[in-house]
């Protein structure tokens, strides 16, 4: 017990500051982000035997929290994988004369705005650096799908930060 | 030619191969819309890196160990109470089981007779006087004979098992031969005699009323004798302690 709780405090804790980071993001704000993190610790915790020290901790955290997001939301009867069958996605913002709005302020405005499913794809790839091979297997779906989850969700920002959203 | 809005993405993300790269490359060359696109693209990547990561909540850190602390005690205390449980089991098991228990009276007769001088701690040759030593001590025993053949009592003392309970023991002994006589204080998983060898001694064990009583020698034939003399002198007969109820 000991060793694995040893494992678990260098391997799994200190990724907490990302697990948190990206729950918020994806749930926008600090409390369900906490619940969130909070549950995930557990289950990770639970699951850790099938961890092989040494792999990427923080991808298989993020499946773990997905995997509950997901879960969570779809109890709530918000299911995040309906939306991609809506339709194949915003028309990309046509060319603008002035420059994107670039403060933190407006970016994190236009993320919160991103429907989940595009927002999560984007996050993963823009603020946590993940391959689409990463965020495929994080997210469980095809490379395909991730790579029009982020052209989709970047389009969907661009246009909010053009100013042209309204 | 047509514009490719998703593999501009992939080009931004750097996540073509180095064919559709190029040819996405020269389209871009040509192309305002998706030579904006990526740099659009490109901004937006920066600026959500640039994003200051959210601060952590007071205390978060303290709370998911405290939380991981909980589940890990209790599976702790789950792991080390199963092995604990299993042993308290098994050596309730053992503890009743026949062999076992003949096997712990031969190795307490070789202890006892095996010292240079016999740690009795009653001395006397009359049944009334051991028996009624024991029987102070609240421990009930069958009617003992004096003697059987030439072996003949000598004293008793409580001996302890494994599982830190008493056992009375009685020493009988002649010239030639040692024999001793326990009260088992606990059940046996036995019919109403089991009789065996154990660690060199003939051992028999026999129900007298609800005790067993085990019978022990190094000599099988004595020990024969002296059961049969129990069973037919004293079956069943018990002294009640004089001065414990």
């Amino acid at each position: 017990v000991v060793k694995r709780d040893e494992a678990f405090e260098a391997e799994v804790l200190p990724q907490l500051r990302a697990l948190f980071g990206i729950a918020y993001r994806l749930t926008g704000n600090a409390h369900d982000a906490e619940d969130l993190v909070q549950e995930t610790m557990l289950r990770a915790y639970r699951a850790f035997d099938r961890y092989r020290p040494g792999t990427n901790a923080r991808a298989w955290l993020f499946t773990i929290l997905h995997r509950l997001r997901t879960d969570l939301l779809r109890r709530r009867g918000r299911s995040p994988e309906t939306v991609e069958l809506v339709d194949d996605g915003p028309p990309v913002a046509p060319v603008h004369e002035k420059a994107l709005t670039s403060g933190h302020e407006e970016i994190t405005r236009a993320l919160e705005g991103l429907p989940e499913i595009f927002r999560s794809a984007v996050v993963l790839r823009d603020i946590e650096e993940f391959t689409y091979a990463e965020i495929a297997a994080t997210l469980g779906v095809p490379v395909g799908t991730v790579m029009s989850r982020i052209h989709r969700g970047r389009a969907l920002l661009r246009t909010a930060l053009s100013g042209r959203a309204e | 030619v047509i514009c490719d809005s998703l593999r501009v993405t992939a080009l931004v993300d750097d996540a073509l191969d180095a064919e559709d790269r190029a040819e996405v490359e020269g389209h871009l060359a040509g192309c305002e819309a998706c030579r904006a696109q990526a740099a659009d693209e490109r901004q937006i990547r920066a600026g959500l890196r640039a994003l200051p990561a959210p601060e952590l909540p007071f205390g978060l850190e303290q709370r998911v160990r405290r939380q991981l602390r909980g589940r890990g005690r209790l599976s702790g205390a789950v792991r080390l109470v199963l092995p604990l449980a299993a042993i308290l089991v098994v050596a309730l098991w053992v503890r009743g089981y026949a062999p076992f228990v003949a096997w712990e009276l031969s190795r307490d007769h070789e202890h006892c007779f095996g010292m240079e001088r016999l740690p009795a701690e009653v001395w006397g040759s009359e049944p009334e006087i051991v028996t009624g030593w024991f029987g102070e001590r609240g421990e009930r025993l069958p009617l003992l004979p004096p003697s059987v053949g030439r072996l003949a009592l000598v004293g008793g003392r409580f001996c302890w098992l494994p599982d830190a309970s008493r056992l009375a023991h009685l020493y009988y002994a002649s010239d030639e031969g040692q024999v001793s006589v326990f009260a088992v204080p606990h059940a046996v998983r036995m019919r109403d005699e089991y009789t065996t060898s154990a660690g060199g001694n003939a051992v028999t064990l026999m129900r007298l009323g609800r005790t067993v009583v085990g019978v022990v020698g190094e000599n099988e034939e004595e020990v024969n004798v002296f059961v049969s003399r129990l069973r037919t002198n004293v079956a069943g007969l018990f002294i009640d302690p004089p001065f414990v109820q």
